[in-house]
């Protein structure tokens, strides 16, 4: 019995985990190409063509990739920052609650906080209203549905960087990070030599697999960018669900490729992840 | 306990045979399956008794049942009309449990879509609140149940002949779906701040130049109504989009009127750069102060955004020059109901003299009856005459010289689709 057991598990993983999701991927495919579906005929490659054609996919996808990018990127090194040069006072009790009070927020509540602060008539945009700052709503600065996804960055760095400074803060202590950078300064390292050889290279190899997670988290965000983001470019999930609660019933499909076409790329990107973390294998 | 682990580990050994066998055989066979498991599915529809019946009889099978009515839950004042008025009265009357789920449009869409993809014949909503674009495609998947319309007793006060009831975005209705309220689209601006509002599409040039940032166009059901609306100005008559989708005409007017919007884009709010995503957020931005400018169907539902403090006392309604959309809105009963009979009880009551009194009342849900004053007893015609009128929006009825028909549902996918590509993406 006891032998049989780790079978089971992978059984159930399988049944669970594995199974509804690829039922689920193989019923988009077979939608994206007009196999199934309601007002769908015969198979034709027209949907699938039809998303190559309007290439709104690939701006939506190097739009949220540019997104997902700058907020791990922004978050990773402030966090770096903050635990390399405050981790002391990080481990005090009030402290330690302030980082971990944006863990407990979701994203929706998030995004709702940043319009209410940053928008032209949110709080921020009276404050300066009222110091005589600005003489009208429209002169305050464009922070949320705006060009260069302002809003939506600030929520997502003061949404990740709480998590990475506690991860690094663990890995510190871990990886028994103090130890190292006294044994570095024996061997006669300057500080700066401690901080770029030891210290940042070993919380970001400890961590490299959790990083790229964040990304791909990010790149499949929804309400963040549903909030804050503008009409056009969207980010991936956003155009995801509205292709697919369109009006026009007849062009739902192209909702399923651009989804299958996602998951394909995603899933892509993980499987190479963890091929090469297998190579390297990753403590963390 | 023993059994059980037994009887689990042979379930087990069975699915990994199966699994492990299918694999063996080729991971083609799987997908075969999951193929044959999802296109086999044929729907059966039960046989339909209740169009021979009579109403009594429908009467005795829905009394005592749940009713499941899927509605647009986004107003508090239609959820306390629901709730507060509704709810206990189909009790009273005929022990039904109306249960209320929300969902509009292309939720209602996609639910019976998905259900009939599945062969489901015993559906989770019997009865849905729709019109035009959800009407359409429904009746384009063969959704609803009906004709019913003409079996509901109430169905005698409303008057057919009125093609703003008897057509539904250019589609006769044929007692496929039952009026429940009928309402135009207004345009909303508050005279404290604007003395001479905007009534023709170059007036509306002058404005936005005048006050630059000030007006939007929504990028969902309310802001495509309004391009209706320029469209048909466009077309030069409040007739010109009347009749079947005509791709000529649209590519016609369509082109002229994307040009008029990218050209006055950069005095809309944000410059044009962006639209908001839907409506609601332009009745908080009319609020704020940062637009001037807005509009809304309900003859702009400013009654009872006055009273909840949101819109300023000095709020004011009207229509455009060339005319504004006017539409009746409907209650549908499902294909695969499976409480048809209950459904009609509901909505033979939504429709009663009674509680299209009460949803009218100007401090609640304020909206227009579809029952026609001639055709009433002259005891439900008093009660409506005495009812006291709106202070601040305008009247259905003031507003009726200025009514045009909603055009065909093509129309609107098509805005949708080029205001997307021409205006937003450019």
């Amino acid at each position: 019995m006891r032998t049989k057991s780790p079978h089971i598990g992978i059984l159930f993983f399988l049944a669970i985990g594995v199974l509804p999701f690829a039922a689920a991927f193989v019923y988009a495919l077979l939608y994206s190409f007009g196999a199934v579906g309601v007002l769908n005929t015969s198979y034709t490659t027209a949907f699938w063509a039809a998303v190559f054609r309007s290439g709104e996919f690939f701006k939506s996808l190097g739009y949220s990739a540019a997104i997902a990018a700058v907020s791990v990127a922004v978050s990773v090194g402030l966090a770096l920052w903050l635990v390399l040069s405050y981790r002391r006072d990080f481990e005090k009790k009030a402290l330690s609650f302030v980082l971990y009070l944006p863990l407990a927020i979701p994203g929706v509540v998030a995004a709702f906080f940043t319009f209410q602060l940053l928008a032209q008539s949110g709080f921020f945009a009276r404050i300066t209203y009222a110091l005589g700052g600005i003489d009208k709503a429209r002169q305050f600065p464009d922070l949320v549905n705006d060009p260069w996804a302002v809003g939506i960055l600030l929520t997502f760095i003061s949404l990740v960087t709480p998590f990475f400074v506690l991860l690094f803060m663990n890995v510190y202590k871990n990886e028994r990070l103090g130890e190292l950078k006294t044994l570095a300064v024996s061997l006669g390292a300057t500080p700066r030599q401690v901080r770029w050889r030891v210290s940042i290279p070993i919380l970001l190899t400890k961590t490299r697999t959790l990083i790229v997670l964040y990304f791909i988290f990010i790149l499949g965000a929804y309400e963040v960018p549903l909030i804050l983001g503008q009409q056009s470019p969207q980010m991936l999930s956003v155009l995801i669900i509205r292709e697919m609660r369109q009006f026009d019933l007849a062009k739902i499909p192209e909702g399923y490729a651009v989804a299958v076409l996602y998951t394909f790329i995603v899933s892509g990107a993980a499987v190479l992840l963890f091929y090469r973390k297998k190579k390297t294998a990753d403590a963390f | 306990m023993h059994i059980h682990t037994r009887l689990s580990l042979h379930f087990l050994a069975d699915i990994q045979r199966l699994f492990f066998g299918l694999r063996k055989t080729s991971g083609c066979a799987f997908l075969l399956c999951l193929l044959a498991l999802v296109v086999g599915c044929t729907s059966t529809t039960e046989p339909d008794t209740l169009g021979e019946r009579d109403w009594t009889e429908i009467e005795k099978a829905g009394q005592g049942t749940t009713v499941q009515f899927m509605m647009w839950q986004g107003s508090p004042i239609i959820n306390a009309y629901i709730n507060n008025y509704v709810v206990p009265r189909v009790k009273e009357l005929y022990d039904i449990d109306l249960k209320i789920s929300g969902g509009q449009g292309p939720e209602i869409v996609q639910l019976v879509m998905g259900e009939k993809q599945a062969g489901i014949t015993q559906g989770q909503v019997d009865m849905v609140w729709i019109n035009g674009e959800t009407f359409f495609q429904l009746r384009k998947i063969n959704g609803l149940y009906g004709p019913f319309v003409e079996k509901l007793p109430h169905a005698a006060y409303v008057d057919f002949e009125d093609t703003y009831i008897s057509t539904d975005f250019q589609q006769p209705v044929n007692y496929m779906e039952a009026p429940w309220g009928i309402s135009q689209f207004a345009l909303v601006y508050d005279s404290a701040q604007v003395p001479a509002p905007p009534k023709k599409l170059d007036e509306l040039e002058h404005f936005i130049k005048a006050y630059p940032g000030t007006f939007t166009i929504s990028n969902d059901f309310t802001g495509m109504t309004l391009l209706k609306c320029f469209l048909a100005e466009l077309g030069g008559a409040p007739t010109s989009l009347d009749g079947p989708f005509d791709e000529e005409k649209y590519a016609r007017l369509s082109a002229r009127l994307w040009a008029y919007i990218n050209r006055n884009k950069k005095y809309f709010w944000k410059e044009g750069e962006t639209f908001p995503t839907e409506h609601s957020k332009m009745d908080q931005l009319f609020a704020s102060g940062e637009l001037l400018l807005s509009y809304g169907f309900s003859e702009g539902g400013i009654e009872e955004k006055v009273h909840q403090g949101l819109f300023p006392e000095t709020t004011r309604g009207y229509a455009w020059e060339n005319g504004t959309v006017r539409n009746a809105n409907y209650l549908g009963i499902t294909a695969n109901a499976p409480n048809k009979a209950g459904a009609m009880l509901v909505i033979n009551f939504l429709m009663s003299p009674e509680a299209q009194l009460e949803k009218a009342d100007v401090n609640r849900m304020n909206a227009n009856t579809v029952l026609s004053m001639e055709k009433l007893p002259a005891e439900w015609q008093q009660k409506f005459a005495a009812a006291p009128g709106r202070k601040y929006g305008p009247e259905v009825s003031a507003l009726a010289p200025y009514a045009i028909q909603e055009p065909a549902p093509e129309y609107m996918i098509r805005i949708y689709e080029d205001f997307r590509t021409e205006v937003i993406e450019n």
